[in-house]
């Protein structure tokens, strides 16, 4: 599942998103792995991500579920966790922490690749290997706009659907729903939490005066 | 997925969450076109139906059918892996398995990303050419690898080419000298697919995050070029199994 790898976007945007996931290794780090991972995940919480699910319960931080309900909810071994920082110095601190915990699970990055390798460098973490996004090929010609894809392509399943986008902003733009709201309604269909509610807000501020509104 | 007429409203609160815009006005209802609908279940999870119209095809879980859902809900979880996503665990734990060596190069497609989809038919179309290119290894925990009927050929079973899946990701692995004739092969067999795909390549590396050169002066020599963000593995993972 590479479901983060292809996030679109300004690189002045995409500079202040990191997703990070906790990972057990089938056959490898599974047994004893759901311990580990609440312990991580009570980290994370100290660090303030804007989302995160566990797969033990699949509902955003946004969906009314407690910090309590989701750490209970961690006792099935292989659990991963799925989160998103929007500060640099935030996902800084979660990687401070869970470095000094050294649970032994594997903990992935995905952000600009240069401030990955700074904040590794600073921390002194040698980090394992990368995965590069080669772009999107075929008929690029089927897909929705670019200023589109923002949104969608935060959600790397494609749940989150470019008509709910143009929808959300014509809601914004009539003064339906403020931006925080409408990023929380385009969250809702991403299972994985890693749709960012506050990059989405400051997306959808940018590109509501660029459309024009058909259906009040 | 369906909606039951005789409790719609024809408020339309569910269309535009079709990732596919399988829904739409039927006179006054909203109605779920079966034919292109993926089975994601977005609109049950997600539209809130004020008074819920909205279910399950009866036929969701007959196969082949059955495949648009393992595939396009991410939170079903797979028969053939048994667990959730459309592919495998690849980069994300390779310091604690080692699956993918410092000399190989793991390559993903991940098919009708991002959102479009893509039919099976298009989906061999890639199985047979990566299998002409000489890679008869589809990563065998990847739930395509269930799919397939010839490895030799890259065919999929007959049964199941009239589906249609939201995403799944062909996995493969190369020796690095391997990796230009491959995404060569990856970018001729684009053009013959009526919807997209992502192309990723994954590669352990350096100290201090350095990308193997040898990989880099690959992808460019095919025309290929990398995103600025990227998934980074931070070496923190170990095995104890």
């Amino acid at each position: 599942m590479t479901h983060s790898l292809h996030r679109e976007g300004s690189l002045e945007s995409l500079e202040r998103e990191y997703v990070l996931f906790i990972y057990p290794a089938r056959g490898f780090n599974y047994k004893g792995s759901a311990p580990k991972v609440r312990r991580m995940v009570e980290l994370l919480y100290q660090a303030g991500p804007v989302n995160m699910i566990p797969t033990s319960l699949r509902r955003n931080m946004y969906s009314g579920v407690t910090p309590e309900e989701i750490l209970e909810s961690i006792t099935v071994e292989g659990t991963r966790v799925y989160s998103v920082f929007n500060d640099r110095e935030k996902l800084k601190k979660a990687l401070i922490l869970l470095k000094k915990a050294d649970e032994g699970i594997s903990i992935m990055v995905s952000g600009v690749t240069d401030r990955v390798r700074e904040i590794a460098a600073e921390l002194g973490i040698e980090p394992h290997m990368v995965n590069l996004s080669l772009g999107i090929h075929g008929r690029t010609d089927r897909l929705a706009p670019a200023d589109i894809r923002e949104f969608t392509t935060m959600c790397g399943h494609g749940v989150v659907s470019p008509h709910l986008v143009k929808d959300m902003l014509r809601r914004v733009k009539t003064g339906k729903v403020s931006e925080w709201d409408g990023s929380v309604l385009l969250a809702e269909p991403c299972t994985c939490g890693i749709y960012n509610p506050y990059r989405s807000s400051e997306l959808l501020r940018e590109k509501a005066p660029l459309y024009t509104v058909d259906r009040w | 997925m369906m909606i039951h007429a005789e409790k719609c409203i024809g408020c339309g609160r569910c269309q535009p969450y079709c990732p596919t815009a399988a829904i739409s006005y039927d006179g006054l209802k909203s109605k779920i076109d079966q034919d292109i609908c993926y089975e994601c279940s977005t609109c049950l999870r997600a539209a809130h139906c004020p008074v819920d119209a909205i279910g399950e095809s009866p036929n969701v879980y007959d196969y082949p059918r059955a495949l648009r859902r393992y595939f396009s809900d991410p939170s079903a979880t797979h028969v053939a892996t048994g667990i959730q996503g459309r592919g495998t665990e690849e980069s994300k734990t390779n310091d604690a398995t080692g699956r993918c060596g410092p000399n190989q190069v793991g390559i993903a497609v991940e098919i009708g990303r991002p959102t479009l989809g893509m039919s099976l038919l298009d989906i061999q179309k890639i199985t047979r050419a990566i299998a002409r290119a000489g890679v008869h290894k589809i990563e065998p925990h990847n739930p395509i690898h269930s799919m397939i009927a010839d490895e030799a050929t890259g065919d999929l079973k007959p049964e199941m080419l009239g589906e249609r899946l939201l995403s799944a990701i062909i996995e493969i692995q190369v020796e690095r000298d391997q990796l230009r004739s491959i995404l060569r092969t990856i970018k001729e067999v684009a053009k013959e697919v009526d919807s997209v795909f992502c192309v990723d390549a994954f590669t352990v590396v350096g100290p201090g995050l350095a990308i193997p050169e040898e990989v880099l002066e690959s992808i460019r020599a095919e025309g290929f070029t990398w995103r600025p963000n990227a998934k980074v593995n931070m070496g923190m993972g170990r095995a104890w199994e």
